[in-house]
């Protein structure tokens, strides 16, 4: 039981960071209709200024807002520079200018920082502590804190501002918001921009216990992928959901599953995913698509 | 005087498609203006050439300032209200959002609280259901948010698309009454498009029938509404 309780805190360390890059997902997929395919490298890549900041002798705790502020404006560059001219182009279109996104954002990582894996400090301790009989280190209880607090601002700023309503009313029906004054490009861009920032504290979560390397992200993405559509892919609180049951699963599989073991537990939110889809089409959280014909 | 609205010689179309073939039309400040005719006439068109959701040449000026050149959101903002063709309800949000989101450029928050007391009064079924999701309302409870939404913009002028289409004629003949409402105690000029011209005619005091892109026949609403020609040819009753 002791260990089952440990294993479930560790998954729930994960499960926030997962559900850190799904929300960013679904931020983008609302404004967009489609998952930004470079999100994973972007938050990368904000990790690595991250790290070059520390370096550079900046507390952590003054470099974590400072690269959320960095990650939050390269996220609104991208959105005017990169997505803005391809708004109106069909969905496959997009595929390619996001995937190409990624292969950039990872190329110039590679590039400016090297292929050779790095250690990302953690502010949090590796020492543990006792809850309920079962050992939890201090450094799962952080990320899930500090995943928790993000959430929630998240779903504040969405939920209960002015600003918020309006991205919400510019990403789910641009022409009609349009009509209402609302400044739907620049609403598309801050989307950009928060998911952007959203990403980048899943990367700077994930970076000390995976090391901080180019491809870091790219295992990390698909459990988002998985934990955004396990939620229904349209909504934020599904995919926190989604992403705290996957990483949960996931690492109890790796822990209890003969043969799971570090390698098959990709399999295991692959499974999640086709078991998803086949149970629930639109996820826990999704509603179906209804359209008029 | 210079009307609040004023249309000269527009000319408009999707791509290669000309639907608009040079319509000019003015609308007087408090005034009730119906735009009449045909499927296909170029009657929404007229509307999203207004609102800057499709290209024109020739002049559309508002207030005074020629909106050539301006964004759909600013000519917004300059105090014109747009309910589209079915009615543009936030179907994601709540009643409630739907309706702040019509609030959303105003500052004046003791006049926003003023005004939704007045759509509360005029449509109390909004109130009972200001927590449901948009997507739950019926298509005249829809239409009754629309209006209310675009109430709540506090307008110079509201543009309406066909506000009686797909309705109950019970219904039909509310959201009329609190078209003629709006118009007279919250002094909104109004530009109706409609199909059903015998209504239209009867609320609106001036009234222009378009037909293929032009305007076939203007004059004050009685006027048209007398001559049998007119209604026989254009307006079908």
């Amino acid at each position: 039981m002791q260990e089952f309780l440990q294993q479930v805190v560790s998954g729930l360390a994960t499960g926030g960071i997962f559900a850190s890059l799904a929300l960013a997902l679904v931020l983008i997929y609302n404004a967009m209709g489609l998952v930004n395919f470079a999100q994973g490298e972007m938050a990368m890549f904000a990790t690595f200024l991250a790290l070059v900041l520390i370096d550079h002798g900046v507390s952590y705790w003054i470099a974590f807002p400072l690269t959320l502020a960095i990650a939050f404006a390269g996220g609104v560059v991208i959105q005017r520079v990169v997505i803005r001219p391809v708004e109106r182009a069909p969905v496959l279109t997009l595929v390619i200018v996001t995937l190409g996104l990624a292969t950039l954002v990872n190329g110039m990582a590679g590039f400016l920082f090297g292929y050779v894996p790095r250690s990302f400090p953690s502010p949090f301790s590796a020492q543990t502590v006792n809850i309920l009989g079962a050992l939890a280190s201090f450094q799962d209880l952080g990320v899930i804190a500090v995943s928790g607090v993000v959430l929630v601002l998240i779903y504040l700023l969405l939920q209960r501002t002015t600003l918020g309503l309006a991205l919400r009313a510019a990403s789910h029906h641009p022409e009609a918001s349009r009509l209402l004054g609302i400044r739907v490009s620049w609403m598309l861009a801050l989307g950009w921009g928060l998911a952007s920032a959203v990403g980048a504290v899943s990367g700077m979560m994930a970076a000390p216990i995976l090391l901080l390397q180019p491809n870091m992200m790219q295992t990390v993405i698909i459990y988002a992928f998985a934990a955004a559509v396990l939620g229904g892919i349209e909504s934020p609180l599904g995919a926190v959901v989604g992403g705290l049951i996957v990483g949960v699963t996931v690492n109890l599989a790796g822990a209890y599953v003969p043969g799971v073991g570090g390698d098959l537990q990709l399999a295991v939110a692959f499974a999640i995913i086709i078991a998803v889809l086949v149970l629930k089409p639109n996820g826990l959280f999704g509603r179906a698509a209804v359209r008029r014909v | 005087m210079t009307a609040l609205l004023e249309l000269e010689g527009v000319h408009a179309g999707y791509g290669q498609t000309r639907v608009l073939h040079g319509v000019s039309l003015s609308v007087g400040e408090g005034d009730i203006v119906s735009l009449l005719g045909a499927n296909g006439a170029g009657k929404t068109t007229t509307l999203r050439a207004i609102t800057g959701g499709v290209r024109w040449d020739g002049s559309i000026a508002f207030g005074g300032r020629s909106l050539r050149r301006l964004t759909t959101e600013d000519i917004i903002r300059l105090g014109v209200a747009h309910v589209p063709e079915g009615r543009g309800v936030l179907t994601e949000l709540t009643v409630d959002e739907n309706l702040r989101v019509g609030a959303y450029l105003r500052r004046d928050t003791a006049a926003v609280a003023r005004d939704y007391d007045r759509v509360f009064d005029l449509f109390p079924i909004l109130r009972e259901r200001r927590r449901l999701s948009a997507s739950t309302l019926s298509g005249g409870e829809q239409q009754m948010l629309a209006l209310a939404r675009a109430l709540l913009m506090r307008p110079k002028l509201m543009l309406l698309d066909e506000p009686s289409l797909g309705l109950a004629p019970l219904v039909v003949r509310r959201i009329f009454d609190v078209i003629r409402d709006i118009n007279q105690t919250d002094r909104v000029a109004i530009l109706l498009v409609e199909q059903n011209a015998r209504m239209a005619l009867e609320l609106s005091t001036q009234a222009y029938v378009l037909e293929v892109g032009r305007v076939a026949v203007q004059g004050p609403s009685s006027q048209l509404k007398g001559e049998e020609s007119v209604r026989r040819s254009y307006l079908g009753y």
